[in-house]
């Protein structure tokens, strides 16, 4: 037989093979509560406000802000392109479209912590991916990003990197004008935007 | 098909079909080693990264396109999958010149221009490749080869977009290749 | 077990070993099938040397059906296999202007180095251009971001956009390719020119 023959018949029986057999979906699904007091412990669903102001600021496609509160409080206030999912609706069959994807990262919300891990968890042991909590909840968020306090003169470099870049992108988000250059200058801006790579395992590629 | 399998025994080159395989399992291997696909435009954007930010640090860090590489790559921009893989690529395609004997210095052109205006059109299309190479977010080979072996959807749409435009605007340059 | 890196199986510097070793495999296959000339890569969209075509789709077939079937057997975990993402109009326009500067230049970026390893000055040209073109797209980043970052749809799979298995898309694929080498045959027949 021709060679070429026998690499185009050697292709398709390998393409009927592949097509014949059911994909290997083996995936993590549905974590043992061992994983998941792994995950609990490392607090890899923690994302810092430096990162998510990071992301903000730069108009990050892929960042969804969701807010857990309920709808009044939402109402009241909420971070821009945050959306309302009260975390009694968490489960609506409405918002399973938005959990569980593998296009944006999912961050959830409320004024502590506590509610927006709570949705975290659930979401987690359904074996959905993608989702994360925003450190210390909006508390923090006007703590470290709205209204940041400036660190003490003896503080070490660090600190006023990081003041700066709080204060920087609290402008920025509160509207109020800023050169993002200011911003970007500081090491603390790349650091934190290190972090935004959640897919911490998945090899980075692209050309 | 018979009849051509006497061109193909003439060529010099080796049979595609056999290079294709062994270009596939060079991809395979790069990604069970690494985990992603070949690449070539990210190494120079390294280059670049890595040159600008020497000779004029404050000046590229305000760059938005900077920030954008170093946000997403850690430690020096030189210290880059794809820099060492085009290294290697440099040494494997000089081997294998050296090998079949096809080392020389020279402009290959179509008798039909000069080498002067070869040289013009290759600069022309390097800048329109290099520009589109990063909308693209990958070349032939990090985005069309690497983006199909993957199944990822954007690698199939950009190889159709390359190889469409190609073929399309193909008439219109058929002197300096034909 | 795969990928071995990602999995941290490898350390970081091994990786970046193996990437060099992986480059020499690239471009002495390149080289090996005449990817370092540039006529010769043209000649696809002429008809008269459709060896891009070949190598490129043999290429994409085998790693393919490499990936799914060490999917199947377990050896490598595909989600941790970097999936390029998909913007949708950078990718259309992005593509639309590497195609004019494939058949301006002639090289694409991965061949034109390998042109440059054996000495063919136009492939240095051609990477010189390069070089400007990403300088350009740098420095004047802040006028088309909006069109780099348009229409974001994730990393989707061509497979499950289309609603097939990634088998199934894989078979047609190869059915596709046959029948596109079948094509290239019968045009380098039609358009035969002598080898450069």
């Amino acid at each position: 037989m021709k060679p070429r023959l026998i690499l185009a018949v050697f292709l398709v029986t390998l393409g009927l093979i592949i097509a014949a057999v059911p994909q290997n979906k083996t995936r993590q699904y549905k974590l043992t509560a061992i994983e998941l007091l792994d995950e609990v412990n490392t607090r890899t669903q923690f994302i810092t406000p430096e990162v998510v102001a990071d992301m903000l600021v730069k108009k990050d496609p892929t960042l969804q802000l969701i807010d857990v509160r309920s709808q009044d409080e939402f109402e009241k206030f909420s971070l821009s392109g945050a959306i309302n999912i009260p975390i009694s609706n968490l489960l609506s069959e409405s918002n399973a479209d938005i959990l569980d994807q593998e296009v944006k990262m999912n961050i959830f919300y409320s004024n502590g912590t506590l509610t927006a891990n709570e949705a975290w968890m659930i979401t987690r042991q359904l074996g959905y991916k993608n989702n994360y909590v925003l450190e210390g909840g909006l508390n923090y968020w006007f703590e470290t990003i709205l209204n940041p306090q400036k660190p003490a003169s003896t503080s070490p470099d660090e600190e006023f990197a990081k003041y700066d870049f709080r204060k920087s992108a609290g402008q920025a988000l509160g509207g109020g004008t800023i050169s993002i250059q200011s911003k970007e200058a500081t090491p603390s801006s790349a650091k934190p935007a290190i972090k935004t790579a959640p897919k911490k395992k998945k090899a980075a590629g692209g050309c | 098909m018979s009849e051509s399998i006497t061109t193909i025994k003439k060529s010099k080159y080796l049979n595609p079909y056999i290079g294709g395989v062994l270009l596939g399992l060079v991809l395979l291997a790069a990604n069970f080693i690494s985990g992603r696909g070949l690449g070539a435009s990210g190494a120079i954007k390294s280059c670049i990264v890595s040159a600008s930010t020497t000779i004029a640090p404050t000046a590229s860090a305000n760059l938005a396109f900077m920030k954008e590489y170093t946000s997403a790559h850690s430690g020096s921009p030189m210290k880059n999958w794809l820099v060492f893989e085009m290294l290697g690529v440099l040494v494997g395609g000089f081997l294998s010149g050296a090998i079949a004997g096809r080392l020389k210095f020279k402009v290959e052109h179509s008798p039909k221009i000069t080498s002067k205006k070869r040289l013009i059109l290759a600069l022309a299309g390097g800048i329109l490749f290099g520009y589109g190479s990063q909308l693209g977010r990958g070349c032939t080979s990090g985005s069309a080869l690497s983006g199909m072996a993957v199944l990822s959807l954007g690698g199939f749409i950009t190889m159709m977009a390359i190889f469409g435009t190609a073929f399309a605007l193909a008439y219109f340059f058929r002197k300096n290749w034909i | 077990m795969g990928p071995l890196a990602p999995n941290e199986l490898i350390s970081e510097n091994t990786n970046l070993f193996l990437a060099f070793i992986i480059g020499i495999g690239f471009g002495f296959v390149l080289e090996q099938s005449g990817f370092s000339s540039s006529r010769k890569l043209a000649g696809v969209f002429y008809g008269y040397d459709t060896v891009v075509l070949k190598v490129f789709f043999t290429a994409a077939i085998t790693a393919m059906l490499g990936l799914l079937f060490f999917s199947l057997f377990g050896w490598v975990d595909l989600n941790l296999i970097y999936v390029n993402p998909t913007y949708l109009y950078s990718a259309i326009v992005g593509g639309i202007i590497m195609g004019a500067g494939f058949i301006i230049g002639g090289y694409c970026p991965g061949t034109s180095f390998c042109g440059a390893s054996i000495g063919k000055l136009d492939a240095f040209v051609f990477i010189g251009g390069l070089f400007i073109g990403v300088m350009i797209f740098g420095a004047g980043f802040s006028i088309w971001d909006d069109l780099y970052l348009a229409k974001f749809l994730g990393s989707p799979k061509i497979s499950e956009s289309l609603g097939l298995s990634d088998g199934l898309f894989g078979l047609l694929l190869i059915l596709a390719a046959l029948a596109m080498f079948w094509v290239a045959e019968w045009a380098e027949k039609k358009f035969p020119r002598e080898e450069y």
